[in-house]
């Protein structure tokens, strides 16, 4: 049961997910060649005090790719079933609806956090290779807040789409971007480290306002 | 007899517009009845409320002795559903929808799903969104029966379709009723097609239903034709349920025998000369009743 849930949802997801991985390997084979060059093009002081003290992080492209990741892969996976309500197919099977979207959610995570640990992968092996072993660790609690907010989105989007009510969609939609952006907030490494903590433990919560969502799809209610 | 669906002062509303007011029927088990009702009646919101896909505004609905509103897996297993349009996922395959759905179904039938399917000769590989949807409705049949269920319900299956794919739907629907113990629950444009599957009916129409038997239908309702020079107009009544003019013919439709519907006319001061009974199909005789509008 929970493997024919997964084989569908990953026969959706596939072709989205290797594009995804595709682009998201790109902007870090982008960051790489980027910083090399940078490196023999100019001194290895310039460049440490552009990192170091004006705190310009070389891997700045990457900032929205994961929010953009995570936005994907909910539109992949859900946009088919709420396209003539076809959700309507999976709701009638013999599982409990909570089960169900339980582990909707859990593959389109699961693909997510793949994309978020390849691209964390890669900015730590080049920062450990170009910079201190400070600059690297640093990358990953600076990266953290832009993974979070893919997270975030993809929960998010994934509500927008099973809400059936246009006003809920708008209300929901200015809650989860008004908290994305408060990730994207402030410049500088670790920027956001202090208040990390308290705004992860939201976490469950954007995690199961989607159940809800997905209670009012199945039960149409449109007010 | 149990019941396979129940439904109890069941009323439903779309803001301020009243679907049903005070809806009551049942089904039995193993019999097989049609929903009737023309568009905008309420057919297709009537199958979601029995599916729990709509939570109606005041009344309740069993199906198979559960609550509509939170029917338990279980009892979702034992019901055969058919969406509105042949509803399938389309982005799967042939093979991708069976592999899909067996999963779900401890009593699956692949051989009925592949008999089925392999009718249309396509090949396994064959994506359901590049099928017509004839080949759609054969594949999203083969899922049903594969299933094995007890009760089937299915929304408008002749949406689409052409004489084939009806004809053969519904001599999937007769060997499957034959089975003994199995309820049909239907709703179809068609209305010449369930002439040939139903037991019962269900007359849907403003909010207000009326439940009868196929054969006791077609034998108690009647249509009258005369001819009238002028332009004549009737108002349903409880003799009068059905009026129709074209040219100088007039049909009235009616439960009540010929002489009564004369004896009728005549008060209202309509005086026919030569009313003949005609003999009428099952779609006729929901024309006389529904109207045409």
């Amino acid at each position: 049961m929970i493997y024919s849930i997964f084989y569908k949802e990953w026969i959706k997801a596939r072709y989205f997910f290797l594009a995804l991985v595709c682009l998201n390997t790109a902007v870090c084979l982008k960051i790489w060649v980027d910083i090399r060059q940078q490196l023999q093009a100019e001194h290895a002081e310039m460049i440490w005090y552009q990192a170091i003290h004006i705190q310009s992080f070389f891997y700045s492209d990457i900032r929205y790719f994961p929010l953009l990741s995570g936005i994907c892969l909910a539109v992949v996976q859900f946009v088919p079933e709420i396209l003539q309500k076809r959700l309507r197919l999976s709701l009638h099977l013999p599982v409990d609806r909570e089960r169900l979207l339980a582990i909707f959610l859990a593959l389109g995570l699961g693909l997510y956090t793949v994309l978020a640990l390849l691209d964390t992968a890669a900015i730590w092996a080049v920062s450990r290779y170009y910079f201190p072993v400070e600059v690297a660790v640093s990358s990953l609690t600076t990266l953290l807040p832009w993974h979070y907010a893919g997270f975030v989105g993809y929960l998010g989007m994934s509500l927008i789409l099973l809400e059936p009510a246009w006003s809920r969609r708008v209300f929901v939609f200015l809650v989860f971007s008004g908290f994305i952006s408060l990730l994207f907030s402030g410049s500088g490494y670790c920027r956001l480290n202090p208040a990390l903590p308290w705004l992860m433990l939201l976490a469950p919560l954007f995690f199961l306002t989607v159940f809800q969502g997905g209670s009012r799809f199945q039960q149409g209610e449109v007010t | 007899m149990s019941s396979a669906i129940e439904v109890k002062h069941l009323c439903h509303q779309y803001g301020s517009r009243t679907i049903y007011r005070d809806l009551n029927f049942t089904v039995p088990t193993g019999t097989i009845c049609g929903l009737l009702g023309k568009n905008g009646q309420g057919k297709t919101t009537l199958v979601n409320i029995l599916m729990g896909f709509l939570k109606p505004t005041s009344g309740r609905c069993l199906v198979l002795g559960e609550d509509s509103c939170h029917l338990p897996p279980l009892t979702r297993a034992r019901i055969g559903l058919l969406h509105e349009g042949h509803l399938a996922y389309e982005f799967l395959t042939i093979a991708q929808t069976e592999r899909f759905f067996s999963g779900f179904y401890l009593g699956w039938e692949r051989e009925i799903f592949f008999d089925l399917v392999d009718k249309m000769g396509l090949s396994p590989d064959h994506r359901i969104c590049r099928m017509s949807c004839g080949q759609r409705s054969q594949v999203v049949l083969g899922v049903i029966m594969a299933q094995n269920p007890d009760l089937l319900i299915l929304d408008d299956y002749s949406m689409g379709l052409d004489a084939g794919y009806r004809r053969l739907f519904l001599d999937v629907l007769k060997d499957f009723a034959a089975l003994g113990d199995k309820t049909i629950f239907v709703t179809s444009h068609i209305v010449q097609d369930l002439e040939k599957l139903v037991d019962s009916m269900i007359f849907i129409d403003r909010g207000e239903i009326m439940q009868t038997e196929l054969d006791s239908f077609m034998k108690s309702f009647h249509r009258y034709d005369f001819e009238d020079g002028g332009e004549l107009s009737l108002d349903k009544d409880e003799v009068i349920r059905g009026f129709e003019q074209r040219g100088e013919r007039i049909s009235v439709y009616s439960f009540a025998d010929q002489e009564s519907v004369q004896f009728h006319l005549d008060s209202l001061g309509v005086h026919p000369e030569k009313m003949r009974e005609k003999k009428m199909s099952l779609e006729d005789a929901f024309i006389g009743l529904m109207g045409k509008y």
